[in-house]
C-alpha cells in the first residue's frame, strides 16, 4: 500500500476534530462511569493542556515530565504538550507496595536525564515526590494536574516539522543509567501507517480498540493513543491496575462495546485463564474480537492456545491472534504475523539451535522439536537483517535460518537516545539498529529465539540484572560486585523465573539462610520483583572472564544444568591474583554506583 | 454484612497465608512484596478477593499506602467504618 504524504501527531489530532462520533472513552472502577471524548473533544481538551503548559513558561523543545495515574488527565497533557511543541518525557506513577524510595531514584535520574523544566503530577503524587525538586537542578517546578484541567490558557499556534522531537520514552537501561528513546513524528507517522492500515488492516473510523495497557509504555500510548487519532478510531480504555484486580473486565469491555482490537503481552494472556471464572464469562460475546495482539515479552505459544481453548465458548477465535515484534527503539512495532492467521509457530531442531545456532526444520514428534514463534515480516521500506554479534558495520548478514542478532533498518527507527551520543553509538551498527535480540529469518519471517541483552522480563516489565546485583550488593554479608542475577525459562513457571547467585565468606548453615532471606527481601523491596530462587556460594565459585568480570550468560548455564552448586571455585588461582581480583571487582563496583557506568 | 476487627485480621491472615511465596510467618508486620514475596500481580489478586469477602472496593490510589498487611487492615477497616458495617 504507498503511503500517504506524513503527518505531524499535531496535524493529525487537529485533522481527527472533525469526528465527534468516534473518540476516547475512559472506563473507571465503576461499571457506571464511562466518560466519552470525541476527537473533537479531545481537540479541545488537548488545547487547554497545551495553553496551561505554555503559560507554565514552556516552548517549543522544552521537556515536560508526566507522571499522571489517571488515564484521561494522561491523554490530554501528551496530547497537549506535542501541539505546543514541548517533548513530553511520560514516568510510570508510583504503585506503592513499599518501593517508593527505589521509584524515586529512578525518577530523578529520568527528570535530571531528559532535562525536563516542569513535572506535572496528580496533587498526592505530588506529595510523595518530595524534595524531587531540590534534586533536579534543571527541574523548575512541580505542578498539580488538578489545576491544569480547568486552565482557560488558549493555545498559542506552534510550527511544528516531521522531524521535530515528538516525545521521549525512557523504558531502557538500567536505573542508574535511563535510556529515552528519541522519537520524531515522522517515525511516527511511518510507524502508525506500517501499523493501521498495512499491519492489521485498520478499518479508518470504524475497528474499535480496546485497551488496558498503561500509557507511559509504547504499546498502550502509540498502539492505542496515537496510531488512533491518525485513523479516527473508537478506543476504550480501563485502568491497567483494573485489568490486574479484575482481568474479567477487559474481556467485559471488549464483548460491550464490540471491540475488534486489543493488544497484551503474553502475560495477559496467561493471567486471563489463570484468573476469569467461567461465572464472568456468562452473556459475554467477544465474536467482535479481529485482532489479538500479543507482544513486549517472549511469547509462549501454549498460553496462547490456553486462551483460545477457553474463551472459543463465548466467540474468540483464534485466528484473532497476531504475533508481535517490536521495541521503544523502532517507535512501537518492527513486523506482526499476517492478520487472520493465528499463532503459527516453525518446529525446530531444539538441540541445533542451542547449540550450533542453526535453525533446522525438525518432526513435531521428534523429542527435540522445539516450536518457534512466527513474528511475521518486516513492514514495507523496513528491513530485518540478521547479523553475528562482532560484526560491527553489518557487513555480512546471515544467510537465512542461522541464528544471529537482529538488526533493523528504516524510518521507523529513531534516530538515538536523549543526550546520550556515547551509548547511541553503541546502539547502532553500520545503519542498521542493534536490537538485542537473537532470531533468525526463514522464509522471511522474523523468529525470536532470545536476547542478547541480560534483560529480565517479567509480567511485561523490564528488569536490569545491574539493578537487582546492587540491590543484593548492599546486603551485609554478601562480597560486593560478587553477584549476578539472571532470568531463567527452566522450571515450573508460566514465567521466567528470576535467580540471584552471590558469593559470601559466611559458612554457617544458618548463617547462610538468613543471608539468603536477606538478599530476597532486599531486592523484592526496592526492585518489587518475585526471587524465586537465592543461591549462595563460596568464594571464587561464579564465573569470570579472565579480566575479572563476571559471566552472567555462562551462570545461568550452570544454574540450568545444575552444576553451579557443586562448584567449589572457578577460578585456580594463586593469592596475589585473587587480591588483584578482588581489587578490581571492587572497582567496577563503585564505578558503576558512583558513575553509573553500565557493566555489562 | 457487618465484621469486626478480629474478624477482618483473621481473614486477612489466612487469606495472605494461602498466597505467600515464601514459607515464612504470617503476621500484621510482614511485608508483602519483601517478605511475602508476592508480587504486584499477586497483590492484585489478593486485593480482587479481599473485596469480594469484604464487599467493598480498595481504589487505585490506596494502594500507595500499602506495604504491609496492617496497611491492607486499615484500608479495609476504614471502608468497612464508613459504610457503617464495622462492629466495635
Amino acid at each position: 500500500m504507498s503511503a500517504p504524504p506524513p503527518r505531524t501527531v499535531a496535524q493529525a489530532i487537529e485533522d481527527a476534530a472533525a469526528s465527534s462520533s468516534t473518540g476516547y472513552r475512559f472506563l473507571e472502577e465503576s461499571p457506571d462511569v464511562a466518560p466519552f471524548h470525541s476527537y473533537a473533544d479531545v481537540e479541545r481538551m488537548s488545547a487547554r493542556f497545551g495553553g496551561a503548559m505554555q503559560a507554565m513558561g514552556l516552548r517549543k523543545g522544552d521537556r515536560i515530565a508526566l507522571i499522571l495515574p489517571d488515564n484521561a488527565d494522561f491523554v490530554f497533557a501528551f496530547l497537549g504538550a506535542v501541539r505546543a511543541g514541548i517533548i513530553p518525557v511520560p514516568i510510570y506513577p508510583p504503585t506503592g507496595l513499599g518501593k517508593l524510595a527505589g521509584y524515586l531514584e529512578n525518577t530523578l535520574h529520568i527528570v535530571a536525564k531528559s532535562g525536563a523544566r516542569v513535572l506535572l503530577t496528580s496533587s498526592e503524587i505530588k506529595k510523595l515526590l518530595g524534595t524531587i525538586q531540590a534534586q533536579a537542578p534543571g527541574l523548575d517546578k512541580v505542578v498539580a494536574v488538578e489545576g491544569v484541567r480547568t486552565s482557560s490558557d488558549k493555545l498559542r499556534p506552534e510550527k511544528i516539522d516531521l522531524d521535530d522531537v515528538c516525545f521521549l520514552q525512557f523504558t531502557s537501561g538500567s536505573t542508574a543509567r535511563p535510556k529515552g528513546v528519541t522519537l520524531t513524528h515522522r517515525n511516527l507517522a511511518a510507524n502508525v501507517h506500517a501499523i493501521m492500515p498495512v499491519g492489521l488492516s485498520i478499518r479508518d473510523g470504524v475497528d474499535h480498540g480496546v485497551s488496558w495497557l498503561p500509557l507511559y509504555h509504547d504499546m498502550g500510548l502509540i498502539g492505542f493513543v496515537i496510531a488512533p487519532v491518525y485513523h479516527r478510531n473508537p478506543i476504550t480504555f480501563l485502568p491497567p491496575l483494573l485489568f490486574l484486580k479484575r482481568p474479567a473486565r477487559w474481556l467485559e469491555s471488549i464483548s460491550k462495546y464490540k471491540g475488534s482490537i486489543s493488544f497484551g503481552p503474553n502475560f495477559a494472556y496467561a493471567l486471563a485463564v489463570k484468573r476469569i471464572k467461567e461465572s464472568e464469562m456468562e452473556g459475554l460475546d467477544l465474536s467482535s474480537w479481529r485482532i489479538a495482539g500479543c507482544g513486549a515479552e517472549p511469547i509462549r505459544a501454549e498460553n496462547l492456545r490456553a486462551f483460545a481453548e477457553k474463551f472459543s465458548r463465548i466467540g474468540f477465535d483464534e485466528r484473532a491472534f497476531v504475533c508481535c515484534y517490536g521495541m521503544a527503539e523502532s517507535t512501537l512495532a518492527v513486523s506482526f504475523s499476517k492478520i487472520w492467521t493465528g499463532v503459527r509457530t516453525d518446529v525446530v531442531d531444539g538441540e541445533t539451535l542451542w547449540s550450533k545456532g542453526r535453525a533446522e526444520p525438525a518432526a513435531e514428534s521428534s523429542p527435540r522439536a522445539s516450536g518457534i514463534v512466527e513474528c511475521g515480516a518486516a513492514f514495507e521500506g523496513h528491513e530485518i537483517k540478521t547479523f553475528a554479534p562482532d560484526d560491527e558495520e553489518s557487513a555480512r548478514p546471515l544467510p537465512e535460518r542461522e541464528v544471529g542478532e537482529l538488526r533493523i533498518r528504516g524510518p521507523s527507527v529513531m534516530q538515538g537516545y536523549w543526550n546520550d551520543p556515547e551509548v547511541t553509538k553503541r546502539s547502532f551498527a553500520g545503519g542498521f539498529l542493534r536490537t538485542g535480540d537473537l532470531g533468525y529469518i526463514a522464509d522471511g519471517k522474523v523468529y525470536i529465539c532470545g536476547r542478547s541483552k541480560e534483560v529480565v522480563i517479567v509480567n511485561g516489565r523490564n528488569y536490569y540484572p545491574q539493578d537487582i546485583e546492587w540491590e543484593a550488593s548492599q546486603v551485609e554479608g554478601v562480597r560486593k560486585g560478587n553477584v549476578i542475577a539472571f532470568g531463567t525459562m527452566k522450571g515450573p513457571s508460566d514465567r521466567e523465573r528470576v535467580v540471584i547467585a552471590f558469593e559470601t565468606g559466611e559458612k554457617d548453615e544458618a548463617a547462610k539462610k538468613r543471608l539468603e532471606a536477606d538478599v530476597r527481601k532486599a531486592v523484592q523491596q526496592s526492585v518489587g520483583l518475585t526471587v524465586d530462587d537465592v543461591v549462595p556460594l563460596a568464594p571464587g565459585v561464579l564465573p569470570k572472564t579472565s579480566s575479572g568480570k563476571l559471566q552472567r550468560a555462562k551462570t545461568r548455564e550452570l544454574y540450568e544444568s545444575g552444576e553451579l552448586l557443586g562448584r567449589t571455585s572457578a577460578r585456580e588461582v594463586d593469592k596475589l591474583d585473587l587480591v588483584k581480583e578482588i581489587a578490581k571487582s571492587q572497582i567496577g563496583y563503585f564505578r558503576h554506583r558512583l558513575f553509573g557506568k553500565s557493566d555489562d | 454484612m457487618t465484621w469486626n476487627r478480629e474478624q477482618v485480621q483473621k481473614k486477612l491472615l489466612e487469606v495472605f497465608s494461602q498466597h505467600k511465596q515464601i514459607e515464612v510467618d504470617v503476621s500484621e508486620a510482614s511485608e508483602i512484596v519483601a517478605e511475602l514475596g508476592i508480587d504486584s500481580l499477586g497483590v492484585m489478586e489478593v486485593l480482587a478477593e479481599l473485596e469480594d469477602t469484604f464487599k467493598l472496593t480498595i481504589p487505585d490510589d490506596a494502594l500507595r499506602n500499602i506495604n504491609t498487611i496492617g496497611d491492607v487492615a486499615t484500608a479495609i477497616l476504614t471502608r468497612l467504618e464508613s459504610d457503617g458495617r464495622l462492629q466495635g
